[in-house]
């Protein structure tokens, strides 16, 4: 129905997308008289199938919260600080986007790089470039640091996913190591509440929780196994050695016929490879000799995976026997001491996990055979937000590999960053070509680094935006010639979700002009001079699909009442402010890349289309001309289950080999290495490795002593990827839960110390401070202390502060030292002592 | 036709989506929560267990509330929902006080003068308080006007894990008896002789 004539009707359902955490669930929202009155999942999405978690419901107060933005605002206090009043005033549209255009103007024309850049709005990746269009390659908010700069491009190199998830209708044994897949987020949750409960309950799968907090999953695990923080990829290398040395359980069909497993090493960890053909080689037992690893009439039974080979002298093993050897001093005692699991345990879990695993079986879907290995290790930020979490990632792919669970049934499912599914790509040497950059495209190498997040110098990272203020406050460090004099803000809140904030307050501090785009005010609004109010997400057009497990499609988020206030869409903000700064052509450009366009809808450089004109072109350029808007508006979503075709083994559809040992790591950190070197920079690459090891040097595990409980933060399904504390609903249903309502401490460890529950304490990380009220409990592992995010905000906004701010984020450092340096994630446990303020 | 709930714990996962989509649907005041999910931890570290367990109005057969309400307010359709009609009731309480299970609540005067965001509605607020009335007590209505319309609770429409199954008691073929019979529904306080219609699974 078009859009005139629905809001029309007195009384409808209209179905739109959700867009309350960062994924797309359909809903349909009941509007009576004008007024919604009620959102409630779309029954007709097989993805959540009518099911929505609490903050899609809470949808409602967000849209009519009295703090929304309703008309640009200027501020009039020249003093900025955190509470201090903006005393904002309303402003016309064109004062305030003449007034922003101004200075950015001026700022583009002496120096684009002076503007500092927070857009990461996840519905619309597709304006993320805007600076980048305007000129300036800075980041200035986390992306990587909330989810995964260290699993995302893992994901993309190991099989052209941007996430994965273990396949809910067949595994049979499900290990969780640091996710929230299936209780409290990630890839659309409502929907895979469901399949994990019907998993559980009606199939009988065994499920396993790794994490030092019981969180929702653990509580409903079959076992919960307490582990130091930052320690998860000692425990799985302890159940690969397990399974590698004492079981002899690995897959080596799924090896040999999927894997570079057979791929000859040469000693220096490269591949070998024929001198001429450039093809990597490997062993043919039978003719006892290397091969090109394509060679015609070989079989692939008799190609070796173990054993060791002189050829002309030199000793060239399989890459599984390098991968075998490499952890052949991970010892379940070894890696126990590491992360507190005991020895038993991991054998045990590592012995029921291999015998899950079914190797060797198969199962029919679609009419075509596929290998079943109903067991799978899924694992997520906890897993890998740490220093040195490219290698923690590696581990939890390597021990899915070596199970050959990867894209199969039962096992452990690569999920597309959109519609696109997996990007499966011919690589070199018959391998899938790795993907790790599906947000952006990487940034060219420089010798002086020209983004303050440095990302030059992450070949195959995501955006560690936490470096910005330590290097924008700290130039010289690095050699930055320039500062930062502006700042651009939309949907983000980088005061909030950065770490080490007392620099990021540093750096608000010294900006000039800040100007945000928004619906309600926050911590970051609170310093700006100029806020542009957005478009709720009940009130825009969008196609829209973020992670899509088991489905593929687009949701068509959709008005489903008349804007309630003087707002634009921010896709239509930043075109007119391209527009009016004069970058209109360069964004034009951006737009038909980002947003998917074929040449016959590429968007004229000198026009402005508006949201609706883009949305429109999109749609026909991915379904076809006569599926433009007008399409969705009378059908609704194109949403559908993915086919077993598309979910399980894409890349072998191609012919295509998926990495096992990881040698596109090992030579993008030997080239960077090699650069860094010619340009004179101490830049350490030693995490670049092709095989995960535990690596003791870890600065987590190491911090002075007097540092003697790590500290972690986390959300539950009601606060979990979005901004939902200042959501009233919300902040009551989280006030009758005691894990968002202190600072959770293991009753033994507080006995210990002499805290009660109630006590005020003061904790003190060698990055900063915070206070908190002490919550005594068993569901944490005695060395920790774990915040809830619902306790950490501290805005304008009257709702969800807390009598005791305690922000997690103040805890942390952000500098390199505590950065993985594969893939620029930050550390974000820490290591706390406390003492008790009052009682 | 005797409605009722089984909950399964096993299933259900504390999301709280049951506890906002109650709100959503009914638009109770600040306070006011027809339905709630409890987090209860038992043991000690490493061997803690922690339940999620979803409670509201139990609908009994045998209603204290309905026994001691002196105006008829509180009363109980053929179908089994216990209902509170909002102009019998003169707010004295004593449901309040008889039932065992602290679920009914008290709409002080003048509560709904004041909303989420103080005395200035917002427009789903001026349109939901309007079903309200204070000085009256209230509850879960096994959301009567959506099973009215042949359509599920709005909890149990919404349970992500299908923790929440709504049905017919009296039905033997009904989802909720055969989970009843083959999973051994337990009834909350049953030895009260209160007859909950509400079933647990654990």
């Amino acid at each position: 129905m078009k859009q005139s004539e629905m809001v029309a009707q007195k009384d409808y359902w209209a179905k739109s997308a959700c867009k309350m955490c960062i994924h797309s669930c359909a809903i349909v929202a009941h509007v009576v008289d004008g007024v919604v009155v009620k959102i409630e999942g779309d029954p007709d999405n097989p993805s959540n199938r009518g099911k929505l978690c609490p903050k899609g419901h809470a949808g409602i107060m967000r849209l009519y919260d009295p703090h929304r933005v309703k008309t640009p605002l200027k501020r009039t206090n020249p003093i900025k600080g955190a509470g201090v009043d903006p005393m904002w005033v309303p402003i016309s549209w064109e004062e305030a986007l003449s007034t922003t255009a101004e200075k950015l103007k001026k700022i583009r024309e002496e120096d684009p790089r002076k503007l500092l850049v927070a857009i990461n709005d996840f519905h619309r990746i597709h304006i993320w470039g805007w600076g980048s269009a305007f000129g300036s390659p800075h980041y200035f908010s986390t992306v990587g640091q909330y989810c995964g700069a260290a699993y995302h491009p893992i994901n993309g190199t190991l099989d052209g996913s941007f996430a994965a998830v273990n396949d809910y209708d067949h595994c049979k044994y499900w290990i969780q190591i640091g996710a929230g897949d299936g209780f409290s987020s990630h890839l659309h949750v409502a929907a895979s509440i469901k399949r994990m409960a019907d998993a559980r309950v009606e199939r009988g799968m065994k499920l396993v929780v790794v994490e030092p907090r019981m969180s929702s999953g653990a509580a409903k695990a079959d076992e919960w196994l307490p582990i130091r923080p930052g320690t998860d990829r000692a425990f799985v290398l302890g159940m690969v050695y397990t399974l590698l040395y004492e079981l002899n359980i690995y897959d080596a069909g799924f090896m040999r016929k999927h894997t570079n497993g057979i791929y000859l090493v040469a000693p220096d960890g490269n591949l070998f490879r024929n001198s001429e053909s450039q093809k990597p080689m490997v062993w043919d037992s039978v003719a006892k000799a290397a091969r090109e690893y394509d060679a015609e009439g070989m079989n692939l039974q008799d190609v070796a995976l173990e054993g060791v080979y002189k050829i002309d002298g030199v000793e060239y093993r399989p890459a599984f026997q390098v991968i075998k050897d490499s952890l052949k001093d991970h010892t379940p005692e070894r890696m126990s001491e590491i992360c507190s699991i005991p020895a038993d345990t991991i054998r045990r879990i590592a012995k029921e996990f291999g015998e899950a695993a079914c190797i060797g079986s198969t199962i029919m879907l679609g009419g075509k055979e596929y290998p079943y290995r109903p067991a799978a290790v899924n694992f997520y930020r906890g897993a890998i937000g740490h220093f040195d979490g490219g290698l923690d990632s590696l581990a939890m792919k390597l021990i899915n590999l070596v199970i050959g669970n990867i894209d199969v049934p039962g096992g452990h499912i690569g999920v597309g960053l959109d519609h696109r599914l997996l990007i499966i790509n011919a690589g070199k040497d018959g391998m899938l070509h790795p993907e790790p950059h599906l947000l952006h495209p990487p940034y060219e190498f420089n010798e002086k680094p020209y983004s303050f997040q440095l990302m030059e110098w992450y070949p195959i990272g995501i955006d560690p935006g936490h470096l910005t203020a330590e290097n924008v406050l700290n130039p010289e460090k690095w050699g930055f010639d320039f500062q930062p004099e502006a700042l651009i803000i939309e949907h983000s809140n980088p005061m909030w979700n950065l770490s080490a904030t007392n620099k990021v307050v540093d750096v608000f501090k010294k900006l000039k002009f800040i100007v945000a785009i928004d619906i309600v005010l926050n911590e970051s609004t609170d310093w700006a001079d100029i806020v542009l109010p957005d478009l709720s997400y009940l009130e825009s057009h969008l196609l829209v699909c973020i992670e899509p497990p088991m489905v593929t499609g687009h949701v068509y988020r959709r008005p489903v009442i008349e804007p309630l206030y003087d707002g634009r869409d921010a896709t239509d903000i930043l075109t007119d402010l391209a527009d009016r700064i004069g970058f209109l052509p360069n964004w034009n450009g951006l737009l038909n890349f980002t947003t998917f366009l074929t040449p016959e809808n590429y968007l004229d450089p000198n026009t402005k289309y508006s949201n609706l004109e883009i949305t429109d072109r999109m749609a026909k350029s991915i379904y076809g001309p006569d599926k433009g808007l007008e399409w969705f508006q009378e059908h609704g979503h194109t949403t559908r289950l993915q086919t077993p075709e598309e979910m399980y083994l894409p890349f072998a559809q191609k012919g295509l080999r998926i990495p096992i040992y990881f040698n596109f790591i090992k030579e993008t950190g030997d080239d960077l290495a090699q650069k860094m070197k010619a340009a004179g920079r101490d830049w350490d690459t030693s995490s670049y490795l092709p095989v995960p090891i535990w690596r003791d040097h870890h600065p987590l595990h190491n911090m002075p002593p007097e540092y003697d409980l790590y500290a972690f933060a986390f959300k539950e399904c009601q606060t979990n990827f979005s901004e939902s504390t200042t959501i009233p609903w919300i902040d009551e249903a989280i006030s009758c839960m005691p894990i968002h309502l202190g600072v959770m401490i293991n009753s033994k460890t507080a006995q210990k110390k002499g805290i009660k529950t109630g006590d005020i304490l003061k904790l003190e990380s060698p990055f900063g401070e915070v206070t908190g009220r002490a919550s005594l409990c068993e569901e944490v592992h005695p060395e920790c202390l774990a915040l809830s995010n619902g306790m950490s905000r501290w805005s304008q906004h009257p709702v969800g502060k807390r009598q005791v701010t305690t922000h997690f984020n103040k805890l942390l450092p952000g500098d390199v030292k505590w950065t993985d340096g594969m893939t620029g994630h930050l550390e974000t446990s820490t290591k706390v002592k406390i003492s008790i303020i009052s009682e | 036709m005797h409605y009722g709930m089984v909950i399964d714990l096993k299933r259900c996962v504390g999301c709280q989506a049951c506890t906002i989509a109650c709100k959503a649907e009914n638009g109770t005041p600040p306070g006011v929560m027809y339905t709630k999910v409890l987090d209860q931890v038992s043991g000690e570290f490493p061997n803690v267990r922690k339940q999620f367990v979803p409670v509201l109005c139990n609908h009994c057969v045998n209603a204290p509330c309905q026994r001691v309400c002196p105006t008829g307010a509180t009363y109980k359709r053929e179908d089994g929902l216990v209902l509170v009609d909002h102009d019998k009731c003169m707010g004295c309480r004593a449901c309040y006080v008889a039932c065992p299970y602290n679920n009914r609540i008290f709409l002080k005067r003048g509560k709904l003068k004041s909303g989420y965001h103080g005395k200035v509605f917002t427009p789903y607020e001026a349109v939901k308080y309007k079903e309200h009335q204070d000085g009256i007590v209230e509850k879960c209505k096994f959301c009567s006007h959506r099973v009215d319309q042949g359509l599920k609770p709005a909890c149990v429409q919404t349970c992500p894990a299908d923790a929440r199954i709504f049905g017919d008691l009296d039905d033997p073929e009904s989802k909720v008896s055969r989970l009843i019979r083959s999973r051994g529904g337990v009834q909350p306080l049953s030895e009260d002789s209160t007859e909950p219609s509400v079933y647990y699974l654990s």
